[in-house]
Formats: C-alpha cells, sequence, structure tokens
C-alpha cells in the first residue's frame, strides 16, 4: 500500500491553536474555516450551553450512567509528538484490500491513502471535512447534520457541531460502484484529549460502498473523549455498508451519533463492534424515506470489567413498502452492562411496512446487567413487525459438550461467546472485514 | 336454467388483462374440468367467479341458475351456492374448525332460526368420517399449521357441509401425494349428484384418474382453446401444452 | 352465537342510566384538607387514618403528573371540579331488601344479585364513595373468611389491616396513588385464614352514579399460608359529558403457599378516566395472577404488578385491551423478582380499532445473585383500521447468570385474504371479522374461568360491530 505523504489541512492547525483548553470553555474560532460555517458552530455552542445535561430520569437516558459523562477534565487536544504519528502511521492497519484510508489521530488528519485515479476521475470525492466545506459547500450544507437528534443526545449534538473540525466527507455518483471498502481511523492520543470525528457520505443513484471506521486509543489506558456524529446517505437505489470498530481505550468516555436516510429502493447496512471504552453510548437513526427503501441494523458488543454500552436506536418508517431489521446482540462480563432502547415507528401512512427488532443478551457473570427496551409505535396499518428480547445465559449442556471433548472451560467460553456474536457479523458478507473483526473479538478475550 | 354460466368473461388485475373473452356452461349434474399451463389465467377465474375483490371484471356476465351474480358481494354468492375450495387457504388464527363451520351454517339459515348444536355435530363428524378425518380435527384453527393434505381436506370438508349448487376446485390437488390425493378425490366424487356442478381446475391429468369429468376444457392466455370429452384429458397429457399453446395463437389470430 | 347464559352480565350499554342522585353526604367540590377531615369525621376516621390522608395530600400535590411518559390527556382532568366524597349515609346493607329502592334497582339491572345466588361466595356492591351492600355466604363466613369494606376492615381487623395496609403500595409510589391515600373510601378487605380455599369467587361490583365525581375504592386482600381466592371486580357508570375520574389502589398479599387470582372486566363508560395501582406480593411458593380485560373508558392507565419476595413464588398477568374510537388503553405489567427460582408470565393482547390507541407497558426486574429466574412476556396487537395506533414499551432489566427473560411482541392486522375466505363461505364481512378478532384473543381467553370467557368474547363482538369498513 502506497503511504502518501500527509496531507495537512486548514484543521490540523485548528486542533493545534487550541491546546490544553478544556472544552467546556467553548471551541476556538479557525480563520481558516468559512464564515457560515463558525457561525452554524457559534450557534451551536450557545445551542449546547442553553441545554442540561441529561439525567437517568429522562426517558431516553433512562439506565444510563450519565454521571459518566462529565466534559470537565476533558481538552481540546494539543500538536501530536512525533513519536505519536509514527505510532499512528504504524498501528493504521486493517483490511488488506481497500479502496482508500484516511488516518485521523486527536481530530488531525495525518495519513491518507488517495482513491484510486479510476474513481476519482468519475467523480468520487473522499476529503477531509475543512476542506470539502470549502470546496463543495452545497452538498455539504444539504447533508450535514440535516436530521436533528432525536434519541436524547440533542446536547452532545450540538457540542459535536461546536467543536467539529476534522473528519470525511465521501460524494459516490451516480452509477459508481466502489468494490474495496474505504477505510477511516480515529486516534485519540493525548491525555484527557477530546475528539470530534465526523463522517458525511453522500451516495447518488445506484451507486455502491462501503465504509469502515477504526476508533481507538494510542494509550489503552489514557482518558479521552469521543463525540462523534455520522450522516450517512443512501440515494436511490444505492447500496450502502458502514462497519464501525470501536475499540477505544479502556478510560475513554464516548458518544456517537448516526443518522442513517434510505431513499426509493435503497439499502443500507451497519454492523457496530463495541469493544472498548468505559462509557459508550451510541445512538442509531435509521430513517426509510420511500418506497422499497430498507435498512439493516447490527451490532455486537462484548462488555467487561465495568464497562457501560447504552445503545439507542430508532427504525423510523415514514413511507410505505420499507423494511427494516435490527439484530444486536450482547455478551456481558464482570460487572459491565448494556442497555439497549429501541424504537420501530411506523408513521401514519407507511403502510406495508415490515420491521423486526431483535436484542438478545448473554449474561456471562453475576454481577453484568442487562437493560433492554424494545418498542414499537405503530400508527400504519398492514404492518408486520415483531420485536424480541432475550437475556439467557450460556447453555449448561453446551459447555458440558464442548467440555467433553476435552476443550478447557475458558476456550469452551470463548468458542460460544464468538459463535453467538457470529450470527450478526455473518450478515456482513464481506469474509475479509468478518475477518478482521474475529480478530479485533479474540484480542479483547486475550487483554482479559 | 340450472347451471353456471360465464358468458365472454374478462378480467384485469391492475391494467394487465388476464381472462379474455371466457366462455363456458356447467350445468347442475355435471362434472366439468378446466386444464391448462401455469399462467393461463385459471386460478384468476375461480378467484373472479368467488369475487375477489382485488380483479376487475371489464366485460363479460356471470350467470348461476339465470341470476346475475357480478353484482353480488362474495359473502352473498357464497350464501346462494358457489363454492370455491382455495388452491391457498387462509390460516384464521384462533379459530376453530367447528365454530368457523358453525358459523358459515348458520350465515345460510334464515334469520332468527338457530343450528340445533347436536344435529350440526352429527353432520360434522359424518363428513369427516367420511374425509378419513380425526375428530380432534374440529377443536384446531383453521388451517393453522396443517399440512398440504390437511389444508385440500378441510376445503372439501366444508364443500361437503355447505351443500353448495356450484362447487369451484382450483388445483384441489396440488401439494398432495397420492394416498392424500385419492382420499380427497373420493371425498369430491361422493358428493357427486344431479344437484351439485362441479368445476375442477387442474394442471394435471391425474387428479381426472378419480373424479372422471363429463368435459374438459383447455384453457390458454385466458380463454378456452378447445372442449372435449374425458379423453381429450389425456391427449393433453400425451402431448403436452405446447400443442394447446399453438390453437391459441391461431385464435388469437 | 353462543347460547350460554352468562355469570358476569357485562356489556358496554347496559350500564348507561342513572338514577337521581340521593347523596346526604357530600365532600363538595374541589380538593383541599377540609375535603379530607370532612370524609375523616362521616367516617369516624381513627386518627392514625386522618393522618395517612393528610400525608397523602400533601404527598399528591407535591407530585407532578406523570405527562412526560403518560398521554398529556391526563391534563383533560380538572382536580378541582371533582367531588371526592358521595354517599347516601346509610350503613352497608347485609340484605338486598334493606338496600334503598333506587340503589337496589340499579344493580338489579347489573344483574348483581341473580349472580350472587347463582354462583358467588359473597359480593360487595359499591355506589359512588360506599359500599351499600355487603355479604359473604353463611359457610363461608364460618371458614374465618373475613370479607368487609376498606372502612370496616380498618375499624374491626386493625391488627390485620394495619399490618398490610399502605405497605405493599406505598403513598408515594405515583401521583394517583398518593389521591387514593388521601379520600379513598370503599373498597374490600379480605383475609382468608391459613389452609382455607374459598371454593366459589368473591365479587366486588363498583358503580359511579353521580356526575363530575371521583371513585377512589381501596382494596386489601390477605391470604393467608396454603389458602386460596378467586377475587372478581365488575365496573360501570352512566355516559356523562363531563369527564369522570376512577383511581382505586389494590394491594394484594399472598403469604407462603397461597394462591389469589383476581378479576378484573373494566367496562367504564368512555368519559372515565380509569387510573389504577395493583400490586401484589407473593411469598414463598405463593401465586398471584391477574386477569386483567380493559374494554372501557377514556383512558385507561393501569400495570399490575407482582413482587415476587419468597422462593419459588409465581406471578402472573393476562391481559385483554380493546381500544375503541377515541380511547386510549395504557397498560401492562410489572414484575419485581425478589427471590431464587421465581417465574413470572405476562400475556397481553390489544386490539385497536378506529382511532383507538393501545399501549403497553412493561417492567421486569431480576436484580443481581438471583438463581435461577424466568420470565417470559408476550404481547400481540392487532390493528383493524387505519387510524388506529399501538405501541410497546417494555423495560427489562437482567442480572446473574441463572436467569432467563424473554420478550416477544407482535403487531398484525385482519389480512384482506383472511376476511375473503371467510367471505366465500358465506359470512358477512363484519362476522368475518368479528370472527377474526375472536380468534386473535381466543389462546388467551380460554385460560380466563369459563364465566367470563363467554362473556368477553361475547363483549368483544359487541364493540366490533360497525367497526368495519
Amino acid at each position: 500500500m502506497p503511504n502518501q505523504p500527509a496531507v495537512l489541512d486548514a484543521e490540523a492547525e485548528a486542533g493545534a491553536n487550541a491546546s490544553a483548553r478544556s472544552i467546556l470553555s467553548g471551541p476556538v474560532a479557525s480563520s481558516s474555516l468559512p464564515d457560515w460555517f463558525r457561525e452554524q458552530q457559534r450557534a451551536a455552542w450557545s445551542q449546547f450551553e442553553g441545554m442540561r445535561m441529561p439525567v437517568r430520569k429522562d426517558q431516553p437516558w433512562r439506565f444510563s450512567s450519565v454521571d459518566r459523562l462529565d466534559l470537565a477534565p476533558f481538552r481540546q487536544p494539543s500538536v501530536l509528538t512525533e513519536a505519536q504519528r509514527t505510532e499512528v502511521l504504524e498501528r493504521s492497519r486493517a483490511l488488506d484490500k481497500i479502496a482508500a484510508r484516511l488516518v485521523f489521530a486527536d481530530d488531525q488528519l495525518i495519513d491518507s491513502a488517495a482513491l484510486p485515479d479510476k474513481l476519482r476521475e468519475r467523480g468520487v470525492i473522499l476529503q477531509p471535512l475543512g476542506r470539502a466545506l470549502v470546496e463543495h459547500p452545497a452538498l455539504f450544507r444539504k447533508h450535514f447534520m440535516s436530521q436533528p437528534a432525536t434519541l436524547g443526545s440533542a446536547k452532545f449534538a450540538a457540542l459535536h457541531q461546536a467543536f467539529v473540525t476534522s473528519g470525511a466527507f465521501l460524494f459516490v455518483p451516480r452509477g459508481v460502484e466502489i468494490e474495496e471498502p474505504i477505510e477511516i481511523f480515529h486516534w485519540l492520543c493525548g491525555d484527557h484529549a477530546a475528539v470530534f470525528p465526523h463522517l458525511l457520505l453522500v451516495t447518488d443513484e445506484l451507486s455502491k460502498v462501503t465504509v469502515i471506521e477504526h476508533f481507538g486509543s494510542l494509550s489503552a489506558t489514557a482518558p479521552g473523549f469521543a463525540c462523534g456524529v455520522n450522516d450517512l446517505n443512501a440515494g436511490p437505489g444505492a447500496q450502502v455498508t458502514y462497519v464501525c470498530a470501536q475499540n477505544w481505550g479502556k478510560h475513554v468516555r464516548a458518544l456517537q451519533m448516526n443518522t442513517t436516510l434510505v431513499d426509493h429502493e435503497a439499502s443500507a447496512l451497519s454492523l457496530n463492534v463495541h469493544l472498548g471504552a468505559n462509557y459508550s453510548r451510541f445512538e442509531s437513526l435509521s430513517r426509510l424515506t420511500a418506497e422499497g427503501a430498507r435498512s439493516d441494523l447490527l451490532a455486537v458488543a462484548i462488555a467487561t470489567g465495568d464497562q457501560e454500552f447504552d445503545a439507542r436506536t430508532l427504525q423510523d418508517h415514514t413511507s410505505p413498502h420499507t423494511t427494516s431489521d435490527l439484530l444486536y446482540k450482547n455478551a456481558l462480563d464482570d460487572r459491565s452492562r448494556c442497555i439497549f432502547g429501541g424504537l420501530i415507528r411506523v408513521e401514519p401512512h407507511a403502510h406495508f411496512t415490515d420491521a423486526y427488532q431483535k436484542v438478545r443478551n448473554l449474561l456471562l457473570s453475576d454481577e453484568a446487567e442487562a437493560d433492554s427496551m424494545p418498542g414499537l409505535e405503530i400508527l400504519a396499518d398492514n404492518v408486520k413487525c415483531t420485536h424480541g428480547a432475550t437475556t439467557g445465559q450460556i447453555d449448561k449442556d453446551e459447555m458440558f459438550y464442548l467440555r467433553s471433548r476435552g476443550i478447557s472451560p475458558a476456550v469452551a467460553r470463548r468458542l460460544v461467546v464468538t459463535g453467538f456474536l457470529n450470527e450478526v457479523i455473518r450478515r456482513l458478507e464481506r469474509p475479509a472485514i468478518s475477518e478482521y473483526l474475529h480478530r479485533l473479538i479474540e484480542q479483547k478475550f486475550v487483554q482479559k | 336454467m340450472n347451471e353456471l354460466s360465464v358468458e365472454n368473461l374478462h378480467v384485469s388485475i391492475a391494467g394487465k388483462e388476464i381472462v379474455r373473452g371466457f366462455t363456458l356452461h356447467v350445468p347442475r349434474g355435471e362434472v366439468h374440468a378446466i386444464m391448462g399451463p401455469n399462467g393461463s389465467g385459471k386460478s384468476t377465474l375461480a378467484k373472479v367467479l368467488a369475487g375477489h375483490p382485488d380483479y376487475e371484471v371489464t366485460q363479460g356476465k356471470v350467470f348461476m341458475d339465470g341470476e346475475d351474480v357480478l353484482a353480488l358481494e362474495p359473502d352473498e354468492r357464497a350464501r346462494r351456492g358457489l363454492f370455491l375450495a382455495f388452491q391457498y387457504p387462509s390460516e384464521i388464527p384462533g379459530v376453530t374448525i367447528a365454530n368457523f363451520l358453525r358459523a358459515a351454517v348458520q350465515a345460510r339459515m334464515p334469520e332468527g332460526e338457530e343450528l340445533e348444536a347436536t344435529d350440526y355435530y352429527a353432520r360434522l363428524y359424518e363428513k369427516m368420517e367420511l374425509l378419513g378425518m380425526d375428530r380432534s380435527f374440529t377443536s384446531r384453527s383453521v388451517n393453522e399449521g396443517f399440512s398440504g393434505g390437511e389444508k385440500k381436506r378441510n376445503e372439501i370438508l366444508q364443500m361437503a357441509m355447505l351443500d353448495p349448487k356450484y362447487a369451484v376446485l382450483d388445483e384441489t390437488d396440488s401439494g398432495l401425494d397420492i394416498d392424500a390425493l385419492k382420499t380427497v378425490s373420493h371425498g369430491v366424487d361422493s358428493l357427486r349428484g344431479p344437484n351439485l356442478g362441479i368445476l375442477l381446475i387442474t394442471h394435471y391429468q391425474r387428479l381426472l384418474n378419480y373424479i372422471v369429468p363429463d368435459h374438459v376444457h383447455v384453457m390458454v392466455a385466458g380463454r378456452v382453446v378447445r372442449s372435449g370429452r374425458k379423453e381429450l384429458a389425456l391427449e393433453l397429457e400425451e402431448r403436452g401444452y405446447d400443442w394447446a399453446r399453438e390453437e391459441e395463437a391461431v385464435m388469437a389470430r | 352465537m353462543e347460547k350460554e347464559t352468562s355469570a358476569v352480565d357485562i356489556n358496554r350499554n347496559i350500564g348507561d342510566f342513572a338514577y337521581p342522585e340521593v347523596h346526604v353526604r357530600d365532600a363538595g367540590t374541589g380538593l383541599t384538607e377540609k375535603t379530607i377531615h370532612y370524609i375523616s369525621d362521616v367516617k369516624e376516621d381513627p386518627d392514625w387514618v386522618r393522618e395517612f390522608r393528610l400525608r397523602g395530600l400533601k404527598t399528591f400535590l407535591e407530585k407532578p403528573m406523570p405527562t412526560h411518559w403518560a398521554s398529556k390527556d391526563l391534563e383533560a382532568i380538572h382536580f378541582d371540579k371533582i367531588r371526592y366524597y358521595l354517599s347516601t349515609g346509610t350503613a352497608t346493607k347485609r340484605s338486598w331488601d334493606d338496600v334503598p329502592d333506587d340503589v337496589k334497582r340499579t344493580f338489579e339491572r347489573l344483574g348483581i344479585p341473580e349472580q350472587e345466588r347463582k354462583f358467588l361466595a359473597g359480593v360487595e356492591a359499591q355506589f359512588d364513595s360506599e359500599a351499600v351492600y355487603s355479604n359473604i355466604k353463611k359457610a363461608v363466613g364460618e371458614q374465618g373468611v373475613i370479607f368487609v369494606g376498606s372502612t370496616e376492615g380498618l375499624k374491626n381487623h386493625p391488627e390485620i389491616f394495619r399490618k398490610w395496609f399502605g405497605k405493599i403500595i406505598p403513598t408515594g409510589d405515583n401521583k394517583f396513588s398518593a389521591l387514593n391515600s388521601a379520600v379513598f373510601s370503599g373498597g374490600s378487605f379480605i383475609y382468608v385464614p391459613p389452609g382455607v380455599k374459598v371454593k366459589h369467587p368473591l365479587q366486588a361490583y363498583f358503580r359511579i352514579n353521580a356526575e363530575n365525581f371521583g371513585q377512589f375504592e381501596r382494596t386489601l386482600i390477605i391470604v393467608d399460608e396454603g389458602a386460596e381466592l378467586t377475587y372478581m371486580e365488575g365496573c360501570t357508570a352512566p355516559k356523562f359529558n363531563t369527564a369522570t375520574l376512577h383511581s382505586a389502589v389494590v394491594e394484594l398479599v399472598a403469604m407462603k403457599g397461597a394462591k389469589i387470582q383476581y378479576i378484573t372486566v373494566q367496562n367504564w363508560s368512555a368519559n372515565v378516566f380509569n387510573l389504577v395501582t395493583k400490586r401484589g406480593l407473593a411469598h414463598e411458593d405463593a401465586e398471584i395472577k391477574w386477569i386483567d380485560c380493559n374494554i372501557g373508558s377514556r383512558l385507561t392507565m393501569k400495570y399490575p404488578s407482582v413482587i415476587m419476595k419468597g422462593r419459588k413464588a409465581r406471578g402472573e398477568v393476562l391481559s385483554i385491551a380493546l381500544a375503541n374510537d377515541g380511547q386510549h388503553q395504557d397498560t401492562g405489567a410489572k414484575m419485581i423478582h425478589a427471590a431464587d427460582e421465581t417465574t413470572s408470565n405476562i400475556i397481553s393482547k390489544s386490539i385497536s380499532i378506529g382511532t383507538g390507541r393501545s399501549s403497553y407497558r412493561g417492567l421486569v426486574q431480576v436484580p443481581k445473585h438471583l438463581k435461577n429466574c424466568k420470565n417470559n412476556t408476550e404481547c400481540d396487537a392487532l390493528l383493524i383500521n387505519s387510524s388506529s395506533r399501538t405501541d410497546t414499551y417494555p423495560a427489562i432489566t437482567v442480572r446473574g447468570t441463572g436467569n432467563a427473560v424473554q420478550h416477544e411482541a407482535s403487531v398484525s392486522q385482519v389480512s384482506a385474504e383472511q376476511i375473503f375466505y371467510m367471505q366465500q363461505r358465506g359470512l358477512s364481512e363484519a362476522q368475518a371479522m368479528s370472527l377474526s378478532v375472536n380468534g386473535f384473543v381466543n389462546d388467551l381467553v380460554r385460560q380466563f374461568p369459563m364465566e367470563y370467557s363467554v362473556e368477553l368474547k361475547r363483549l368483544i363482538e359487541l364493540e366490533m360491530e360497525g367497526s368495519v369498513g
């Protein structure tokens, strides 16, 4: 893979200027950004300041350990050291075959593998956000955070918008199919650093693309804060696959708010793998806006120690003849906790909707806790809609069977858990990515 | 005139014409078979006769004993004596066969008259015996979890209980093994008589070994291309439908 | 279709009549400390009850309306326009002959005395705020079973009453339990001694006759070790143009090995806000089963609960809700597992017709260090036409490795093919629809006592009439 020279952009400098300021003292205005964007950021910051912190009593935050979201200690990151850069570059390797790669560390773009010329000639655009908002303002403004955050994190979405300078913009024009995945890395490097990753993906008619995002920390133990937003747009007939491998360090507090809009005859599949962070809240809204749209929402989580994964989802059917299918699986060990709050909403007139939602929790210890809130709001007719939530543990007979074949209890447990999670990962139908995700999951077992 | 007559029937669904000038007369006491390849419009014909709301009759008439039935609701047609044995009978969760049939029999009685439960069950059990059905069958929900054979037997049981004047059997042989086919055919055969006209719709000739028809009609592309006696079925079996398709092409010219 | 005569005569219109009011005791409109003192004076409450009421009022006033999660329709209740206590001022009678004529006629029209003769072990009939009639079959009384109104219970059986009263549902549990604690009147107090299995059901019948009125009965049932009881309640009110409030608190205690089956057929008229708190405490090996049918009311909010405190305790909620035009049935269940090997089961079926809305809210909790607890939840919703709505909001918390919890929900509708199939057999569209709906609830209704299942099916059929097309 050619290691292209770093494309340094405006936002890298912006990040550097703001070193060591607590994020609660507000963003530092960057002179390199267009006025309209800076105005939006100012507005977002006052919105953030005007809203109260959520509390557990708020319905969208039920069961959640909101107290872990104390933002005071987190700072805008300083300039990366040479050693950090080198390490990031070394560790930013995941898949063998990719179409392109962007690597961000502490919100600074430090490396990229550009798109093949063939794709660039056909009009595919992959740029850091800061450049896209200058070069493609119309596309950018149309899609950037176009949907309000309705799953509880409006305050954090405002925080994100106030601070965001970094992230990727990807546009796939009509009819262009990109076979190999596009890889994006986001690293937390500095102590108590705060990052605000963003992915703005716009696909035009009948295009096809796969994006995989990796979230990780250089130091396994350094505290950090990540507050990301993704806008994923599947145009008419487009096929969008989005994979997220969340593997932040163990003292990181993370929030991720994803919105997927699925247009006529388009399909969007997202697979989110949650392994890292101390507290990770993940909001995923999938809105099916025209007939024939389909959305698959997949996630797996392995929670250990005192980790808490808080997933909130909305499958929003606003058009008739749309389909959504959600499958979330969590394996919980030690004193960990997984929360699932999901809603299927079928708007009036969105008849002939098929919507499914399934959550499975596997409890591996007496202290682990699974909270499930699978919800339905059906306001239309001729709807096929089911949801299910189960919580259980490893079947004793299954364990016995494996052990009778000479397998140790620890290995047997690992086999059963990976098998349990496999059902989800298999749905991706991208063997190379699945294999990579399996490796990550195996590593999590080794760490334990 | 005691017959079911279909005159120059044209039927469309979602703007596409499926039945294109179909004509047929089935007097009571006779068994007519309609044979045809897949997509010839056989099942559409069956549903239209019963009044399925998805289909639009664009032209033609259907009479039952001289009465125009096209203006009638599906249940009115049924109460006047038209029965359709469905190719794919619907499941009705939670409603037992006993209760369902009881409601259907009651619906045919004059207002204010109550069905006598003991007579009803006596008749039900008699018909079930005829079809080799176990009595426990009556407490199962209609068609829910039924095998293919059970579904078809259930259709014929209902036919026996409801005493129709005209019965349309839509692919009643499909999905049946030979034993089930024999039982079902035997059931239908036992209901034959001067007061019942039967229209058998089938793709294969083998059903006609057990229910021997008086007349056979070949349907291709939405109309009858040839009619004859029972021997026509054998001829069709030997020569296949391509031959019939050619005839249709000639007619269409 | 069915010829069986019913035991519990309910249909949507049978309750729609009212006799002129004959109230001698009237606490007036609105709710202040004065109202509380009036009620306490009339009822000759002991001091502890008066204080309990005053504390209830304070809590009620402090607590906000739960509109942040519940229906905004609650805001249509004007607490200052409601009358909180109305009675004839006469003592509860043991014989129907002694009940005032108008009131007696009311219950005769509802068929209560007839049912009592036929199959009940005892009846209590409440008219507005007080029980006008209460009687228990001699043989049952001789076994030591106590079946009286709550006022009589707290006065004559303080040793049992005070031990449990307000313990299962504390005053501050929610705004409406606080309201009930302030102004409660009527309801049943039942005690079944150890080992006594009451063969026939005890029945309470709640009747609202007055306009702008709130009924706040309070029921406390204690079934001692190894004893068994079935309790049934029915309710009706005339169709007034103004909103009526019904806000009961029901506490059940099942001691070791005891069994309680509590059956409700709620058929309030469509102007009634029905906001009820029901909870049972099940000790070791005890079983509490709520059978809850909600057909009437404008808005019902009711989530019967079981706290399984003893090993091997069992909790069950079987519920059917039917939301017709303008109605919102917001029902559900709570299962709190607090001991090993406890099992709970929730089956909820709802039908939404026209502009009706049904919601399921559930809570299942299995805290840590418990072993071999099981919960099974099934909720199915049926939609009849496109303006109806259904919601499902369960919350399930499970800890520990010994427990299994599963929740399943589905939403479906009667399909056009299904209706056509039945029409082809000669049933009208309306009959076909009615049959399908009955089929939907059938497997659940079959688990109800016979007298109820027949009538309930008929009731649903009546409700379905005219809902097609």
